[in-house]
């Protein structure tokens, strides 16, 4: 292996280890917040996927998570079974992406911000309106998590797991022909079409993959709330996942997470001893935006690039 | 079907590592952080309310009511000295789950107070009565206390339809025959207009519209013009305060409504932000409220001075609201001689019968929720120029169940856009 | 419905998209000759909505407000523009993140230094009162916000197709290398353009003191709107922000009597609509 593989081996196991160790040597409560950090993660990972394979940037993701957190909610509180209650959220998640990526496979650029912010906006009314089902503003309480996984520490070690299986999935989807196709959609669209790729497709599917896995990340929302409601699912949501892979490094695997802690952090952790939180966030996203346009994830890979001081293979991440 | 990369032996043992030690991890049980007890003679109390966000306003009269409270009481209840931790939920639910978690696990809290949204309460009350301590709310989210009804949980403090059955009857009463009901389309709304007309209904009243706006409404001309075509005799506005009272009002007089169609606003409309914003317009205007800052008796007028010396303004419901959340967990601390234990704190709480306080004379009802007078107001002016509400007329003892009693008010849904009262 | 009503739901629904149409002119003109999808144009509107209240508490003087909030609005996007935005001129993505940041900061800025009770301005004597239209009685303050709006748009197309300045904004627009090589700086155009788009939002945000209220949370509520009209109407043109605000506003109007049940997407729907057929709106020039 070379140094870099191995280097990259080793904090790999690193990480691993600490995120396997964190319940036993932190608070629950801050072991509560990584969960919300691995959760926030997975729905800024589905934005990245899109934002940074294909260049598209959704500001209506929210929406996508709304579909698997209110169907698994709703479900749980009829009184159905755990997989009858994955079979609706699962079912709502697809329609719901097959609604965006219809909407939105023939867009790009701002036109294609603008839809997802509008579908989301209306994915967001819709939780509030159909108050017979959502609960409306009051939103559903009493969502019990399943049996094996309801104390907080077995939930933490569920949710790192299920997000640490979606990363490996997201990091093969990159480097499968899949992605191969949506890089090359995200340079040109135009040459795609006359290599005879159906672009329109291509950007159906990915929509498709991008919404189960913001499904799947408001499935684990209902369950560590154990209570849904719309705020959960509104506009700052999503441009907060959004701000999560911007300042993570979009285009860059662990740039989500990255960016999902700091967030998170700031919202939930700082908020509690400094007022001006948002300020924080704002000047953040700011200097993010002037001065390290790739990221944190990203600077720091191109840092690594240029410390490695030898010939690097380009790096499909 | 599986790609390639997948194939890789890298990727394959990566994967069952990750699996692996989860499962290996979730087999042990870290060791828990239990609840504490505290140093005997003290206890840590959580308050969560909105400080930043949209509805921050509210959040902060919430907690310098409450820590009003415990600085004229020199931070004690009785001979137990009572620590507060305060947290911002912005407004938003898991935010304010977070924070509730924080002061339970991390703070170690024994009971929390707050927050104040509906949804935001929902979501704290099931955590901490989940966790087995105590919670005491101050959000008027009817079924907290009635269907969704917990042990745990108790409210100081009003439902949403609860004040305004006074008012639908009174309504009938004066002689008007035909009303037109204004509320904003969420479950404050519903509560709050469900209350009037299930009242005004039963007493003979005949409900020509209602109108339904969405939260938050910026322009309410197209609703307030609504109501005057339908031409009735009285309308009832049920009103979350704030932004949306003060813009349905600018509409309202704007209309030149104010002197044609006498109007009843709800416990929170003419609340105290309202009358800084909305001024002289304001005089005159009728609501049916707990919350009386106008109301002559010393206890009132006592804090009504000390905060405005203190803050520069007159206390607003939620400063009120939460000041009374504070008083009954101290009656309760002293009646338990100092210990917070479960069940038992709130049965202690709810045995609390003040004979007057900021909202009146008030008991509990077996289901945690304040039995007490509801007062017609009317917008007047202080001495000093300033204006506020006084009480013009007293309807003691109105339960959260109004005229029905509990069985019977049990056995209808709960007030939304289907059921209505009527 | 009677022709009555019709009249005043028009109405009402004309003099909300006239205090649209006072937020969505500078959006778009910024956008049109800038590319900059600029998000925190809803912030201008509350700094210079909470200054003008401030200055009218101070001074009992509507004029005096609306300037001072104009003011501050420009000294706000001149700060933006020069110390932030042009560096990253050129490239979309990061242009709208910036402004995303400069939002949230401004907008937090206001709850520290406004604190977080709904301000308005109380109206103007010379603004208050109604006008009998015909059976109905209107409030004055409605149609002032219309005329305003009206004449706001008559000087802006005539200083854009009639004027020296308008000639070279044009030309900075279509062919930015040509105007330069003619002499023309661009850079300072762009500049004084994006100042002058703030200073709208600003005026917006004074005089919708008047109609509305100001809080946390009003910025992105009026950004929304202003985002949709922009869409449905083009971004870019100012016919479209015209007519986008009447659009909007007579729908949100009528879907408020009509179909109260679908009130908050009746707004939402025709930009959906729009951009699926007509992604560059309805007066929008289409882009390479």
């Amino acid at each position: 292996m070379t140094s870099v593989r191995l280097v990259k081996a080793a904090a790999a196991a690193v990480a691993v280890a600490a995120v396997v160790a964190a319940p036993y040597v932190l608070p629950s409560y801050v072991v509560s917040l990584l969960t919300l950090g691995f959760i926030a993660a997975l729905l800024a990972g589905s934005v990245n996927l899109l934002a940074g394979q294909a260049g598209l940037v959704s500001l209506g993701h929210a929406g996508l998570a709304a579909a698997g957190a209110y169907g698994v909610a709703w479900a749980t509180v009829q009184g159905l079974p755990l997989a009858a209650a994955l079979g609706v959220a699962g079912a709502l998640t697809l329609a719901v992406s097959v609604l965006y990526a219809l909407t939105t496979m023939r867009t790009s650029g701002i036109v294609f911000l603008m839809i997802t912010l509008a579908l989301g906006i209306t994915v967001f009314g819709l939780a509030v309106k159909l108050s017979s089902v959502t609960g409306g503003q009051n939103g559903l309480t009493g969502i019990r998590r399943p049996e094996p996984i309801g104390e907080w520490w077995q939930f933490y070690f569920f949710t790192a797991a299920v997000y640490g299986v979606c990363l490996l999935a997201m990091a093969a989807l990159n480097r499968s022909p899949f992605g191969l196709t949506l890089r090359g959609v995200r340079e040109s669209q135009s040459r795609m079409t006359s290599l005879g790729y159906s672009v329109r497709a291509v950007k159906f599917t990915a929509m498709v993959v991008s919404g189960g896995f913001a499904g799947l990340a408001g499935v684990l929302l209902a369950w560590n709330s154990e209570f849904m409601s719309p705020s959960a699912v509104s506009f700052p949501r999503s441009a907060l996942a959004v701000v999560m892979v911007i300042v993570g490094g979009v285009g860059t695997l662990l740039g989500p997470l990255v960016g999902a802690g700091i967030v998170v952090a700031t919202e939930y952790w700082l908020s509690s001893y400094v007022e001006r939180w948002p300020t924080v966030l704002g000047v953040a996203l700011i200097l993010v935006v002037l001065y390290a346009p790739r990221g944190i994830v990203g600077g720091l890979e191109g840092l690594a690039g240029t410390l490695a001081q030898r010939p690097r293979r380009k790096e499909e991440s | 079907m599986i790609p390639r990369s997948w194939q890789s032996r890298r990727t394959a043992r990566l994967l069952l590592v990750v699996v692996a030690l989860a499962l290996a991890a979730s087999a042990c049980a870290p060791g828990e952080d239990g609840g504490g007890d505290q140093a005997g003679g003290s206890v840590k109390l959580g308050f969560i309310s909105p400080v930043t966000g949209f509805v921050a306003a509210l959040g902060t009269d919430m907690r310098r009511g409450w820590e009003m409270y415990w600085s004229q009481n020199g931070g004690k209840a009785g001979d137990t000295t009572v620590q507060t931790v305060f947290e911002d939920d912005t407004g938003d639910p898991d935010v304010a789950l977070t924070k509730a978690r924080r002061l339970v696990e991390q703070e170690q809290v024994q009971l929390v107070a707050g927050p104040i949204l509906a949804n935001t309460a929902y979501a704290v009350a099931g955590y901490v009565a989940g966790r087995g301590l105590p919670t005491v709310q101050m959000t008027g989210a009817d079924d907290l206390t009635q269907r969704k009804f917990d042990p745990l949980v108790l409210r100081v403090g009003y439902t949403s339809s609860q004040s305004n059955f006074p008012a639908g009857q009174w309504a009938y009463e004066q002689g008007h025959r035909e009303a037109v009901t204004i509320c904003p389309d969420y479950a404050f709304g519903w509560e709050s207009c469900g209350g009037f007309v299930s009242a005004f209904v039963e007493a003979g009243g005949k409900i020509t519209k209602q109108v339904w706006h969405p939260l938050g409404t910026q322009d309410f001309s197209t609703y307030v013009s609504q109501a005057r075509q339908a031409n009735p005799d009285v309308v009832f506005v049920g009103s979350a305060g704030g932004p949306d009272a003060i813009l349905f009002y600018k509409a309202w007089t704007g209309f030149g409504l104010k002197d044609k169609i006498p109007l009843i606003g709800n416990c929170c409309f003419a609340d105290q932000v309202f009358l800084r914003e909305v001024g002289d317009e304001a005089l005159g205007l009728q609501s049916f409220t707990y919350w009386v800052e106008g109301r002559d008796s010393p206890v009132v007028q006592n804090f009504v001075k000390a905060y405005e010396q203190q803050h520069k303004e007159i206390p607003s419901l939620y400063a009120a609201g939460a000041y009374m959340m504070a008083q009954v967990v101290a009656e309760a601390l002293k009646k338990t001689g100092g210990k917070i234990e479960g069940k038992a704190f709130i049965d202690a709480a709810r045995q609390v019968s003040l004979s007057d306080s900021l909202y009146g004379a008030l008991t509990f009802d077996d289901t945690n929720n304040v039995v007490g007078p509801v007062y017609r107001t009317q917008v007047a002016r202080r001495e000093d120029g300033t204006l506020w509400s006084v009480d013009e007329q007293t309807f003691p003892e109105v339960s959260q169940f109004g005229s029905e009693g509990k069985e019977a008010f049990l056995e209808h849904p709960v007030f939304s856009r289907d059921y209505t009262g009527q | 419905m009677s022709l009555d009503e019709v009249a005043l739901q028009a109405l009402n629904g004309l003099s909300f998209g006239a205090l649209l149409f006072l937020l969505a002119s500078g959006f778009t003109l910024v956008f049109g000759l800038m590319k900059i999808v600029n998000l925190a144009h809803g912030a201008f509107y509350l700094v210079g909505g909470y200054v003008g209240v401030a200055a009218f508490g101070a001074s009992g003087n509507f004029p005096l407000a609306v300037a001072a909030g104009a003011a501050a609005a420009a000294v706000i996007g001149l700060a933006s523009e020069r110390l932030l935005l042009r560096r990253v001129r050129g490239q979309e993505l990061p242009e709208v993140l910036l402004t995303v940041g400069i939002a949230l900061v401004l907008a937090d800025a206001c709850l520290a230094l406004f604190g977080g009770n709904p301000r308005s301005i109380p109206i103007p004597d010379a603004l208050a009162g109604g006008v009998e239209l015909g059976a109905v009685t209107y409030p004055a303050y409605r149609l002032f916000v219309l005329s305003l709006a009206v004449a706001v748009g008559v000087l802006l197309y005539a200083v854009q197709h009639r004027t020296r300045l308008g000639a070279l904004i044009r030309a900075g627009v279509d062919d930015r290398e040509v105007a330069e090589s003619l002499g023309i700086d661009v850079p300072r155009v762009f500049t004084a353009m994006f100042v002058f788009g703030a200073a709208l939002a600003g005026l917006a945000g004074v005089v919708a003191a008047g109609l509305l209220t100001l809080r946390p949370g009003a910025d992105t509520d009026i950004l929304l709107f202003a985002l949709v009209v922009v869409v449905v109407g083009g971004l870019g043109s100012l016919q479209g922000a015209a007519v986008g605000s009447a659009l909007i506003g007579l729908l949100d109007a009528f879907a408020k009597v009509w179909a109260p049940e679908l009130s908050s997407f009746a707004v939402f729907a025709p930009m959906a609509v729009v951009l699926m057929f007509r992604p560059s709106g309805l007066f929008g020039r289409s882009r390479p």
